[in-house]
Parts: C-alpha cells; sequence; structure tokens
C-alpha cells in the first residue's frame, strides 16, 4: 500500500467575483521510505495542493488516501500523518522543546507513558539535550526547526509533509536537516518535500514533481529527469578569460565557448585536442555537461510560461 | 479523551505558573472595576445606604459575569493566538477533531478559571463588607450556567475561526453577558420576563443568587428549565462550530485570513 495516494485533485478559491483555479489537476502517489521533491514557482498550487493531502482544505473534486484511510473522512488517517508547515509556526514558543513534545504526542493519540518516551528519543536523535527545558522563543531558529520537525514525528508516521523544511536556516542547521531527512526516509517513512532550495531537493529527492498554474507539467525519477535533459557534451572550464586568437583558433573545433571561459564540447575526442591547444593555460575544471534541477526546472517552467 | 484532558490542563498549568501576571492582572482588574463602581454607588447614595441582600445579588451576578466572559473569550482568544502564531493548523491535524480538541481545552483551563474567579468574589467580598453562602447544591446551576457559556463561547470561536479578529465583537458579547448576567430577573414582568428566562444563562445566575445571596433553598423546576436552557445552548454551539470548521476547510482559511 502507498503512504499517499492523490488522485486528481482541484481546489477553486472564489474571492468576491474573482475565481481562483489554485488546483487544477494534482496526482500524486508516494511509497513508504521514498522522498518526493514537490516544486513549482509560487502561486503554483504547492501550499494547496499539500493541504489538501493532510486534510486541512477540502478538495473539490478528487480523494487523498493516507495509508488507505481519507483523511478529510477518518481522522484515525491523522494519526499516520506528521507535519511541517511554512513558517516557524507549528510549535509554541512559550513551552519548552519536552512540554511541545509531550502535548502534540498526545494530541496526535499517544498516552502521556508514550508521549514521554517517544520525546525523550526524539530529544536526544535530534541533539536536543541541552535545550530541552529552555523556553521555544529563546532557542536559534535552526533549533526551533529542527524541534518542529521532531514533533511532527513524535507519532512515528508513515508519512512526512515538509513544506520549506530548511527556509531561513543558517548553513550548518541546514546540514543537519537534510541528515536527518535522509535518516527518516531510510527509516521507511515517505516524505513529500517542498523547497525552493532546488540543489537540496536534487540531492535529498528520489522523485521530483513539479507542478505549474495548477497541474503537474512532470514527475519522474530525479536522476531520470537530470538524464533526460542532460547530453552527452563536457565542459571545461578557465581559470582566465581566453584571448581572441585562442578562441578563433579553438571555434575551428566545432566547440561553444560562452563567456570566453567555458567551453562547450560535443564528443570526447575533441576535448584532448581542445586541451592540446590550451596546454599550459591553467583550468579550473573539466567535467560532463549534465543538467542540474535548478536548470532542468527553470526549462520546464519557463517553457510552459511560453505555451 | 482524558489523557488530551490532563496534558491540556497541563499546558494551562505551565502557562500560568509561568507567566502568573497575566492571570494576577485580570483579578487586579476586574476587582478594581467592581470596587469603583461600588464606591461611587456609595458616595452618590450616602454613608447611611443599605443594600441588604441586593448587593449580595449584584456581587453574584458581577462574578458569574467574570467566569463566563473567561470561559467565552477563552475559546475565540485562543483561536486567533493559534493562527498568528501557526499552530492552529497542527491543532487541526489532531486525530480527535478540533471541535473536541477546543472544547477539551476549554474545560481543562476551567479549574483555573474558577480558582482565578474565587480569588476575585473572596476579594469583593472583602472589600465590601458583605457575606455570601455558599451552599454546595450552587454547583449544579452552576453547571447549568457554564453548559450555556460553552455554547455561546463555540459559537463565538467558529466566528474567530473565519474572521481571525473579532475582538469588537467579543467586546460586544461581553458586555452584553453583564446586562444578562447582573440584572436580576425580578426585575422584568410579562413578556419581558418570559424573554429574558430564554436568554443563555439567566435562570441559572437567578438560582445561584437565590442560594447564594438570597439563602433560599434549590428550585428543581428552575433548575431543569436552567439545564434544559444549558443543553439546548451548548447543543447549538456544537453545531455551529463543526459547520464552521467544514467552512474554514472548504475555504481554505484555517491558517490566517
Amino acid at each position: 500500500m502507498n503512504a499517499l495516494e492523490a488522485y486528481n485533485l482541484k481546489k477553486i478559491f472564489r474571492k468576491k467575483n474573482q475565481i481562483i483555479e489554485a488546483v487544477k489537476e494534482v496526482s500524486l502517489t508516494i511509497p513508504s521510505g521514498e522522498v518526493l521533491a514537490f516544486l513549482g514557482p509560487n502561486g503554483a498550487g504547492k501550499t494547496t495542493s499539500i493541504k489538501m493531502m493532510a486534510g486541512l482544505i477540502k478538495p473539490d473534486y478528487g480523494f487523498v488516501r493516507i495509508l488507505g484511510n481519507d483523511p478529510h473522512k477518518n481522522s484515525q488517517a491523522l494519526k499516520k500523518l506528521g507535519a511541517v508547515l511554512e513558517g516557524n509556526r507549528n510549535i509554541y514558543w512559550r513551552l519548552t522543546p519536552e512540554e511541545n513534545l509531550e502535548y502534540f504526542g498526545v494530541l496526535k493519540g499517544l498516552s502521556q507513558r508514550e508521549a514521554k518516551k517517544s520525546s525523550l528519543e526524539l530529544i536526544e536523535r535530534f541533539g536536543l539535550q541541552n535545550k530541552r527545558r529552555a523556553v521555544v522563543q529563546n532557542l536559534s531558529r535552526g533549533m526551533q526547526q529542527k524541534l518542529a520537525i521532531a514533533v511532527a514525528l513524535i507519532n512515528k508516521p508513515q508519512l512526512l509533509l515538509l513544506d520549506e523544511p530548511t527556509l531561513g536556516l543558517d548553513v550548518e542547521a541546514t546540514e543537519d536537516v537534510k541528515i536527518l531527512i535522509k535518516e527518516i526516509a531510510a527509516s521507511g517513512c515517505a516524505i513529500l518535500l517542498t523547497t525552493h532550495q532546488l540543489n537540496i531537493a536534487e540531492e535529498l529527492s528520489d522523485r521530483v514533481a513539479i507542478i505549474q498554474k495548477g497541474k503537474i507539467v512532470t514527475e519522474l525519477h530525479t536522476q531520470e529527469l537530470i538524464r533526460q535533459f542532460s547530453g552527452a557534451s563536457y565542459k571545461i572550464e578557465m581559470e582566465n578569460s581566453l584571448d581572441r586568437e585562442m578562441i578563433l583558433k579553438l571555434q575551428t573545433f566545432g566547440v561553444d565557448i560562452q563567456y570566453g571561459k567555458t567551453i562547450y564540447i560535443d564528443t570526447q575526442d575533441v576535448v584532448y585536442q581542445v586541451l592540446e591547444i590550451l596546454n599550459p593555460l591553467p583550468f579550473y575544471k573539466v567535467d560532463k555537461d549534465e543538467s542540474d534541477l535548478t536548470q532542468i526546472f527553470l526549462k520546464l517552467v519557463r517553457g510552459d510560461d511560453n505555451n | 479523551m482524558f489523557e488530551l484532558f490532563f496534558a491540556e490542563f497541563k499546558l494551562s498549568w505551565i502557562e500560568f505558573r509561568r507567566y502568573p501576571l497575566e492571570s494576577l492582572g485580570v483579578v487586579f482588574i476586574t476587582t478594581i472595576f467592581f470596587y469603583a463602581l461600588f464606591l461611587s454607588t456609595r458616595y452618590i447614595a450616602g454613608p447611611s445606604l443599605q443594600f441588604g441582600d441586593k448587593l449580595d445579588a449584584i456581587i453574584v451576578g458581577y462574578v458569574l459575569w467574570s467566569l463566563v466572559s473567561f470561559v467565552l473569550n477563552r475559546i475565540a482568544f485562543d483561536l486567533q493566538k493559534e493562527a498568528q502564531t501557526g499552530t492552529l493548523e497542527q491543532l487541526f491535524l489532531s486525530s480527535f477533531g478540533a471541535t473536541t480538541v477546543v472544547l477539551v481545552r476549554s474545560l481543562a483551563n476551567l479549574a483555573l478559571q474558577l480558582i482565578v474567579t474565587l480569588g476575585i468574589l473572596l476579594i469583593i467580598i472583602g472589600l465590601t463588607g458583605r457575606s455570601l453562602n455558599f451552599p454546595p447544591a450552587l454547583i449544579l446551576p452552576l453547571i447549568s450556567v457554564l453548559m450555556s457559556a460553552y455554547g455561546i463561547s463555540l459559537m463565538v470561536g467558529a466566528l474567530a475561526l473565519i474572521f481571525k479578529r473579532i475582538q469588537q465583537i467579543l467586546a460586544f458579547f461581553q458586555f452584553g453577558l453583564l446586562f444578562i448576567l447582573a440584572t436580576p430577573i425580578d426585575s422584568f414582568t410579562g413578556i419581558n420576563l418570559l424573554l429574558v428566562k430564554l436568554l443563555p444563562m439567566t435562570t441559572g445566575a437567578e438560582l445561584l443568587r437565590d442560594l447564594m445571596a438570597r439563602g433560599n433553598n434549590l428550585d428543581m423546576a428552575k433548575l431543569t428549565f436552567a439545564f434544559a436552557c444549558g443543553a439546548f445552548y451548548l447543543g447549538i454551539g456544537l453545531f455551529i462550530f463543526n459547520l464552521s470548521e467544514k467552512a474554514a476547510k472548504s475555504r481554505g482559511i484555517i491558517s490566517g485570513y
């Protein structure tokens, strides 16, 4: 059974005389242990889609199942769900991490004893021991976010929704959160992750779904998507800009030179010939010209805009 | 459900213990307000004025109003605060359901509210030099008043869920309640008396005045009517809050405007 099944979700908002089709058609499935990066520009419908999956917004059409249960009709579905929603919300700032974890544990259906036990385990796992008795408003942003993720895990959910989990975090806190997300997925939890930091999505996700104007425009395994958009070409990055004479000499091999420093070459044997000519000029990097998720995202989103 | 009640009680107790000035501030303001009115009345009427048990009845009505105001404000205020701080959506993710969480939270807070109200009552008694009866039977009409209070609180909470900021509406309810609870029923006659009896909490408040201020026995017919009113308004409140929750989910406005 899939951890999440969302089929043909649609949501229209009516504001005064305006009709806004926030989500036109979104269908997703996530099996256990998989991380799906759910990407899209601002206003594309990501947050509305996630909230429909969490049971916070009622879809106009379509259905959601969390391990076979509908969160809009059966509150038991919520026992299997954890969510960290956007911003520095999700927890009580006037309480300590320990108090937050115990309270939300009971709120999510655990007994007081189970909540206490789970709370101590999570405090240790998330490195919050030294701050377990400090009120949340006195913690750093990174610790607050780690605590928000810990609270979402208190009931050992099988589906975790993370909406911009690294937003506003410094480098160290971002790395900590990335490691935690990998560990959580490795333990069998399905994760739906939204982020504008596409390098993080590329690093963490098994699959990517990109939403644009309320519709999913692509949904593939991450590496398959990158492979589809990457060619077989190579790239040499020079440390210094090439002079005009050198550029003209290189162009006789049919290469493409950008900004006077980056040379794009179609085949491997031409690479050796180009390196021969460039010798002994210092170069920075020789690499396969692989697209990253940022370039793919921009191509898809801008391409859809042009259509 | 008991686990949830205990967790909510613990939450209220932590906030009360950690930020005691908030509760103490309420006690101070509520008692000072009454005492100021009392002193002004005595100044106007002169030192020879004898209040009798009429003042006792007013004290009971006023303190009951302060308790009911706490109950009324609690759900709406909590929802507004949770919407502003962003934890409202986490409450809606609970498998207990939002209505249950909101109601249990408010009930769990009642114990602390009763302690604060008792503090206000004792201070006012001390300042005015009056004395009141505290028969155990007063629990019954008090429960009937609280049932209606929770019903109204849920209705106001339903508005808070949709509109988020309802300070003006809360003020309207608060002072409307003062009229309902502090005005003795025997000052009305005829059709007005009937209409006043159908308002929430009026019969229960009158029973409390009978027991505590006038030293009368408990009127079982009135008590039955008070409980029926309480059940009616509580039922309406639960129904309206449920509808409001569905509307908020349909309009996608649980988190904010």
